[in-house]
C-alpha cells in the first residue's frame, strides 16, 4: 500500500462532508443578516461617543453658569450692605455715650 | 435553490440578484473559482452596502458550516461558529485586501474559532466529554452520509486520531484542502501540516487496511 491508499481514501472521504439542511441555512442566513444589520455605522459609532460627551459638557457649562451667577449675586448683596452701612451709620447710645457704627 | 429563493429579497443590488441563482451551485462546488461578482460584492460591502454581504454568506455558508462541524462535531455549535465567523468577517472587511478571495479568509476565521472551541473542550474535558463516549462521535447522527459501512469505517478511523491530526486529516481528506491551504487556515507551518498528515496516514492505513488492500 503506497500513497495510492491516501488518494483512494481522499476519493471516498468527501462523502463525510457535513451538509446543513435548508432549515439551518435559512436560520443561519437570517441570524447573520440580523447581526450584520445591527452593526454600527461610522455615524452611529461617532454619535454613540459624541452624545455622552456633549451631555457631560452641557452639564459642566450649566454648573459653571449657575456658579458664576451665584457668585455675582453674593458679591452684589455684600456691596449693597456695605453701601447701606455707609449711607446710614448706626448710632448706639449706652450709658450717656453715643457710639457710631459706620464704614 | 431553496436557499436562493429565501434570500432573494435580501439582496440589495440588482446585479447581484441577477447572478445569484446561477452562482449558488457553482460557488458551493468550486469556491476557489475567480468570481467577479464576489469581488463586486466585497467592494459594495466595504462601501457600506450590507445587503451585498448576503451573496458571500450564501456562497460560502455550506462549506463554512461543514468545516466547523468537522472540528467540533456538533450541529448547533457549528451553526453558532459559522454565524460568528461571518459576523467577524463583516466587522473586519475593511482589512480585506482587494483582489484576494473571500473563501480562504472566511475558512481561516471559522477554523480558528472552531479550534478554540475544541481546545476549550479539551481543557474542560470532564465537563464536555463522557469517559466512554467521545463528544466527537455524539453528533454523527447529523451526518446523513454516514449510512454505509465504508463511510462509517472512515469516519471512525479519522475520529480515532489525536486532535490536531484529526483536524488536519479531515481538512485534507474530507474537505479536500491542499497542504498550503490547511497551513493558512490552522496557523500551522506547512511542515507541521505534512507531519500531522504523515502520522495520520500511517494510523489510518492500519485501521483501514482491509478496505484498501
Amino acid at each position: 500500500m503506497s500513497d495510492r491508499f491516501f488518494e483512494r481514501l481522499r476519493d471516498d472521504a468527501p462523502r463525510l462532508r457535513y451538509e446543513p439542511d435548508d432549515v439551518m441555512l435559512t436560520r443561519l442566513t437570517a441570524r447573520v443578516r440580523e447581526r450584520v444589520a445591527s452593526q454600527p455605522t461610522v455615524e452611529s459609532f461617532l454619535a454613540r461617543w459624541f452624545r455622552p460627551l456633549a451631555m457631560s459638557l452641557g452639564v459642566l457649562a450649566l454648573a459653571a453658569t449657575l456658579g458664576v451667577q451665584w457668585y455675582e449675586r453674593n458679591q452684589q448683596q455684600s456691596t449693597t450692605l456695605e453701601a447701606a452701612l455707609s449711607a446710614d451709620p448706626v448710632e448706639i447710645s449706652m450709658d450717656g455715650n453715643t457710639y457710631t457704627l459706620s464704614r | 435553490m431553496n436557499l436562493a429563493a429565501t434570500m432573494w429579497d435580501g439582496l440589495s443590488s440588482p446585479s447581484l440578484r441577477l447572478s445569484f441563482a446561477m452562482q449558488d451551485e457553482a460557488a458551493t462546488s468550486n469556491p476557489a473559482s475567480d468570481d467577479p461578482i464576489e469581488r463586486r460584492a466585497i467592494e459594495a460591502v466595504k462601501h457600506g452596502d450590507a445587503g451585498s454581504y448576503e451573496y458571500l454568506v450564501a456562497k460560502y455558508m455550506k462549506r463554512v458550516v461543514s468545516i466547523a462541524w468537522g472540528i467540533v462535531r456538533n450541529a448547533a455549535d457549528a451553526e453558532d461558529l459559522a454565524q460568528e465567523a461571518f459576523v467577524r468577517a463583516f466587522q473586519t472587511i475593511d482589512r480585506f485586501k482587494s483582489g484576494e478571495r473571500f473563501g480562504p479568509w472566511i475558512f481561516r476565521i471559522v477554523t480558528n474559532l472552531s479550534l478554540d472551541v475544541m481546545k476549550h473542550r479539551t481543557r474542560f474535558r470532564h465537563e464536555e466529554i463522557g469517559e466512554d463516549e467521545p463528544a466527537a462521535r455524539r453528533d454523527r447522527a447529523d451526518l446523513a452520509a454516514v449510512t454505509g459501512e465504508l463511510a462509517r469505517r472512515i469516519d471512525d478511523a479519522i475520529e480515532s486520531l489525536p486532535a490536531m491530526q484529526r483536524v488536519v486529516a479531515r481538512l485534507y481528506l474530507v474537505e479536500e484542502f491542499e497542504h498550503a491551504e490547511i497551513a493558512e487556515m490552522t496557523g500551522l507551518s506547512a511542515g507541521t501540516v505534512r507531519s500531522h498528515l504523515s502520522l495520520a496516514r500511517g494510523k489510518l492505513r492500519e485501521k483501514l487496511a482491509d478496505l484498501y488492500e
